[in-house]
């Protein structure tokens, strides 16, 4: 039986090896072409690090406002945090939905609302970071939400959250470009072997 | 409503006779109003439903005097959308039971919170949300939770006093 238990679990972690394996060839194909793939990262990097996307994928627990009414950029007002339980939805008592809603505020400088409205994880940390440095993130699935590259390109196109960012809502700058642009980007910049700079 | 009511919310006139019908819980009564899916559930509370406890500060969800909850979570009512409202909406005259003050609202009084008094029925919707969750928030807790509540009169000790009490008579039952 002792025999049984061991060969078992000697399979199942040879099965688990595979799979990450297998998994991490899926981020990033054997051959790499920089010359096709860096363009492509600007674009996505242009995106990431604009404040509509990077204000709320901070490392600490204060979401940013910046913009041109705001001067430099600023913790969010009102003490306003990711909350007590790491879920980046705001405290107990002044929670993130409890001034954005699903909508923009139709009004200048009330609150922009997009479904599910929360920080991003502080391990998916954009804020302050260098291209290589996000870059180097985007495509690890221990800090991307174990995503792979293709889903990382859906979640672009298709989170209500992250299309806010470019409809960000009177008196703010959107991201570039568009969600349909930086989902082509990212799958571009994926077959060319995901290059970081 | 036959009545045609119109308030202004920073150039915007909400009329309510151009409305669509509605059906909302307020303080655990069903309410039929008609008003445009935009306006703001304050005005709805206030000038459709007779529910003047919420106050109008500053339209833009930087104050806190309209705090309200919906399903139990603290909402601006200057900035929700009618057609976003989901859910049972409890306003600062739906607190108490059966004539009996919430915990909140006693404490309030015994501390003598406030001051002009305009803000504190946002800050006391703010308390009770803050005070669903946590049962003895320290003083760290309490600053996290009521940092969107604005007091131009400076209540804000005797408004922590005052939720400490809160947390102590909730605990005793009172």
């Amino acid at each position: 039986m002792r025999a049984f238990i061991v060969i078992a679990t000697s399979a199942i972690m040879v099965f688990a090896m595979a799979t990450w394996v297998l998994a991490q060839e899926t981020q990033t194909p054997a051959t790499v072409d920089a010359a096709a793939g860096l363009p492509e990262w600007e674009k996505i990097y242009a995106v990431f690090s604009h404040p509509r996307c990077a204000n709320c994928h901070v490392e600490d627990d204060h979401p940013r406002w910046s913009g041109a009414h705001y001067g430099k950029t600023r913790f969010h007002a009102f003490n306003v945090q990711r909350g007590i339980d790491g879920s980046g939805l705001g405290n107990p008592g002044l929670r993130c939905m409890t001034c954005h809603f699903e909508t923009n505020s139709a009004v200048l400088h009330g609150p922009p609302g997009a479904e599910n409205w929360h920080l991003a994880p502080a391990e998916m940390v954009w804020f302050g970071k260098s291209s290589g440095e996000i870059c180097a993130q985007i495509k690890d699935p221990a800090r991307n939400g174990g995503r792979t590259l293709a889903e990382v390109a859906e979640h672009v196109r298709s989170d209500k959250l992250v299309g806010w960012g470019w409809s960000p809502g009177p008196g703010r700058e959107p991201a570039p470009g568009s969600a349909e642009e930086t989902y082509q980007a990212i799958e571009k910049w994926a077959a060319a072997g995901a290059p970081c700079p | 409503m036959s009545k045609c009511t119109k308030r202004k919310l920073r150039g915007r006139l909400w009329t309510t006779t151009k409305g669509i019908p509605m059906h909302l819980i307020v303080d655990g009564k069903p309410i039929d109003i008609e008003a445009d899916p935009e306006m703001p559930l304050l005005w709805a509370l206030r000038d459709l439903a007779g529910k003047t406890g919420p106050k109008f500060g500053c339209g833009i969800a930087a104050c806190g005097a309209c705090t309200v909850h919906m399903d139990g979570t603290p909402v601006r009512s200057c900035i929700l959308p009618l057609r976003e409202v989901q859910g049972e909406i409890t306003t600062i005259e739906g607190i108490s039971t059966d004539g009996k003050l919430h915990p909140v609202q006693q404490a309030w009084l015994e501390e003598q919170v406030a001051q002009c008094g305009y803000c504190q029925a946002g800050q006391i919707m703010s308390a009770v949300a803050l005070l669903d969750e946590i049962d003895n928030p320290s003083d760290e807790d309490i600053d996290n939770a009521m940092g969107g509540n604005l007091c131009r009169c400076g209540t804000y000790p005797r408004i922590r006093a005052a939720i400490k009490k809160a947390a102590a008579l909730k605990t005793a039952g009172i």
